[in-house]
């Protein structure tokens, strides 16, 4: 791939066609259980919504209003798929929205319908998983601009789950998305440092794949405040999505004290959407208790902050504290990201936020984060 | 005039904004009524290998220890299990004068620790009468033992959580008695079944704050509710290590709700302290809070979030290199302090935190963080 903007959105989001599943599940195995667009009611009003094993998936029927509308603040969802914008679900029409916003690459996060697992039946998880990787894949067949992510089967067994990931990565992708804390999320899940996972972690290890924890990741409502009746729905929004941004400062601390990134020392873990700004935290806060603690003794030989380093990659969107502070979190473990096309997107203008973000940096360093970290992490090039 | 008289050199006053007493085993049991309360009176029990615990009507305080005193142990991840083997500088009033002297800390703000370090103890209780007794047992003991001995600890009240008249009832009393600043959960909802913390019921406790001149001080950790769960299996250095990072990273809930919860635009003149935080990732929350602001167009807001927190927030370091926040939140928004005598206390090297974590800021800046703020805050001249 021959890299001529200099930009890879590291945080993109697929919109799949709405035959994606019924062209690839068996109707006779599966019957109505597909997902699928159907004909149904929200607030008496006649729309189109996703139905998957039978529980329809509200709000919209693709989760696109970057693409829908112009540039922010927008709040425009479609209700019927002919409103659907063709450059979000259409490959050969979203190259042409991604040089228009002048990027080069981008890495593909799901979008609803996600969420297999929520269902309780590994076999139906597993055919809805595959099909999702699949058709992924073509996307990634039709360009190498784009970058697909694999969904995991968590329901199943080990070994399934192994064989979906190589089975995968054969097929062009580049990574797998998993839940940020399997325990917190749907009960009886193991917790994320739980030995369970030890081989998932191990084969995306040997291939050479990054794990990426995407906001929210599954856990939404279970880590924070509970809602409050008296909000508005914008103030509401706000106040609940705002914190989730310190959830790697969470997280981060556990994969090292759990010592799952010494264990698997060659991992790469991304956190996207939840912005770069709360890593300098992880690194100074997890240095000084190793250091008071003496955790050396406790056998962590390494110094988190280089385990970060090693293995934390982080995607900024409109920060500019972040970028300011990018010695403390990392020039080598940042990336950017455009959201395409969910709501927060930098869709059309991404070069505009890009430009006022990095203002003042370095050449060396812009390069860095805009792109050529991406393209190390993902192997492009 | 300070009053405080350490006896190293130093170019500053120091006033440490977040220090925990210890309580020691009679502090409930010599001044709650035996005849009425009985067994539910919080004391300590032995085991019969000799290890001790507290309890509280009838159930076991989930400290790691018989006190949390880690800075001042060998090993500062096993807290003490003996009263006997806890060292006096934690507990006795005087030793504790000691140990400031030789850190160079004119004053010490004083949190609790068997009442919680964010003063949540006794809010889990179902029986309205036994919290208040118990609380009212704390704060005319933290008088008694402390704040009489010696100006140097500025004592803070902990109070009955709801309904809002019992604790404006206290908080009144308190204050009366000297209690400097008004020590609360920040999301009791999450520690028992009362309104949640944004609701105007609420709203005479924050009225008497400001009213009273005295700062709302919401301590990190007084909820599980926002950290994530610990792996059972880790090692219990490595917990604690681990604890030790969430703690600080979990109070990014409680500003972020604090920030949207319109409590700040209701009592402009109220002060909110949230003591160990850290400030690490305080730039980022507050550019995430200011831009998620202006993307979901907030309504019903004078201020943006950032403005709020200016006006009337206040974030605490105790090792943090504060040089670059300080851009973001303001030196008339930090104050310093030393988590004496918890693990995570960076005693006995203080002079060598506030030296590393003030490298490059200018004078006055220092001399604002290190007891400046606090001093205006807690009225101490």
């Amino acid at each position: 791939m021959k890299i001529q903007y200099g930009l890879i959105s590291a945080d993109s989001h697929i919109a799949l066609d709405r035959d994606a599943f019924t062209k690839r599940l068996s109707k006779a195995v599966w019957g109505d259980r597909i997902p699928q667009v159907v004909e149904t009611t929200e607030k008496d009003k006649p729309v189109e919504r996703w139905i998957v094993n039978g529980r329809i998936r509200r709000r919209a029927v693709c989760n696109c209003p970057a693409a829908m509308d112009g540039p922010m603040p927008r709040n425009k969802y479609p209700d019927r798929w002919e409103e659907v914008p063709r450059k979000a679900y259409v490959p050969q029409e979203r190259l042409k929205a991604l040089d228009e916003d002048r990027i080069d690459a981008e890495v593909l996060f799901p979008n609803d319908p996600g969420g297999f697992y929520d269902y309780g039946d590994p076999a139906f998880e597993l055919a809805c998983v595959q099909a999702y990787n699949d058709a992924l894949s073509e996307w990634h067949d039709e360009s190498d601009r784009f970058i697909p992510l694999a969904m995991v089967p968590l329901l199943g067994d080990t070994e399934a789950r192994v064989a979906e990931v190589k089975r995968a990565v054969s097929k062009g992708h580049r990574g797998i998305v998993m839940l940020a804390e399997p325990s917190s999320t749907v009960r009886g899940f193991k917790h994320i440092s739980d030995p369970y996972w030890y081989p998932l972690w191990a084969i995306c290890e040997e291939l050479g794949v990054p794990v990426h924890i995407h906001a929210s990741a599954g856990l939404g409502d279970k880590l924070n405040v509970p809602r409050w009746e008296g909000y508005t729905p914008r103030q509401f929004h706000s106040a609940f999505t705002v914190p989730c941004g310190a959830w790697p400062a969470q997280l981060v601390p556990n994969l090292i004290f759990s010592g799952v990134l010494g264990r698997f020392p060659r991992l790469k873990w991304v956190f996207a959407e939840t912005g770069i700004g709360s890593i300098n935290y992880v690194r100074e806060a997890c240095d000084y208790e190793w250091e008071r603690r003496r955790l050396w003794t406790e056998g962590f030989l390494q110094r988190p902050s280089e385990i970060v380093t090693r293995q934390i990659f982080v995607n900024f969107w409109f920060e500019r504290s972040g970028i300011q502070m990018r010695h403390a979190i990392g020039i080598d473990n940042i990336m950017w990201e455009s959201d395409y096309p969910h709501i927060s997107s930098t869709y059309p203008q991404s070069w505009d936020f890009v430009l006022r973000t990095v203002e003042g940096v370095p050449a060396e360093e812009q390069k860095k984060m805009l792109w050529e970290n991406a393209a190390r992490l993902y192997g492009i090039m | 005039m300070i009053e405080g008289s350490p006896r190293v050199e130093q170019s500053c006053v120091l006033i440490s904004a977040d220090e925990h007493v210890v309580e020691h085993p009679g502090v409930w049991t010599e001044r709650m009524s035996k005849s009425r309360w009985g067994n539910r009176i919080p004391h300590t029990e032995r085991e019969s290998d000799g290890t001790e615990h507290w309890t509280v009507d009838g159930e076991i305080l989930p400290l790691p220890g018989v006190a949390l005193s880690g800075a001042l142990l060998a090993d500062p991840c096993r807290e003490l299990q003996r009263w006997v083997d806890v060292p006096k500088l934690s507990y006795v009033p005087d030793e504790r004068l000691k140990a400031m002297d030789a850190s160079g800390v004119n004053f010490a703000v004083l949190y609790p620790t068997v009442a919680g370090v964010a003063g949540e103890t006794f809010a889990r209780l179902d029986d309205p009468e036994l919290e208040l007794a118990c609380v009212q047992a704390y704060n005319d003991w933290l008088i008694e033992e402390w704040a009489s001995r010696s100006q140097r600890f500025v004592p803070q009240c902990i109070v009955p959580i709801y309904p809002a008249e019992a604790s404006v009832a206290e908080i009144k009393r308190a204050v009366k008695m000297g209690h400097r600043g008004v020590i609360y959960p920040a999301i009791p909802m999450q520690i028992r079944n009362v309104p949640h913390i944004n609701d105007p019921q609420y709203d005479l406790i924050w009225a008497t704050c400001q009213e009273l001149g005295v700062p709302l001080c919401l301590h990190a950790g007084s909820s599980k509710g926002v950290q994530i769960p610990i792996h059972p299996d880790m090692s219990p250095r490595a917990a604690a290590a681990l604890q030790a990072v969430l703690r600080p990273a979990s109070a990014v809930f409680d500003v972020a709700n604090i920030l949207f919860s319109r409590i700040l635009m209701r009592f402009p003149n109220l002060k909110v302290i949230f003591a160990e935080s850290t400030v690490a990732w305080g730039a980022f929350l507050l550019e995430y809070a200011d831009h998620q602001f202006q993307q979901d167009r907030c309504e019903g807001y004078e201020l943006k979030p950032s403005e709020m927190f200016t006006r009337q927030c206040f974030l605490t370091t105790w090792y943090n290199r504060v040089r670059t926040d300080i851009g973001y939140l303001g030196a008339d928004n930090i104050l310093w302090a030393t988590n004496f005598p918890l693990a995570n206390s960076t005693w006995p090297d203080v002079r060598h935190f506030v030296e590393r974590g003030l490298f490059g800021v200018p004078e006055d800046e220092r001399h604002k963080i290190l007891w400046q703020n606090a001093a205006k805050l807690y009225q101490i001249s």
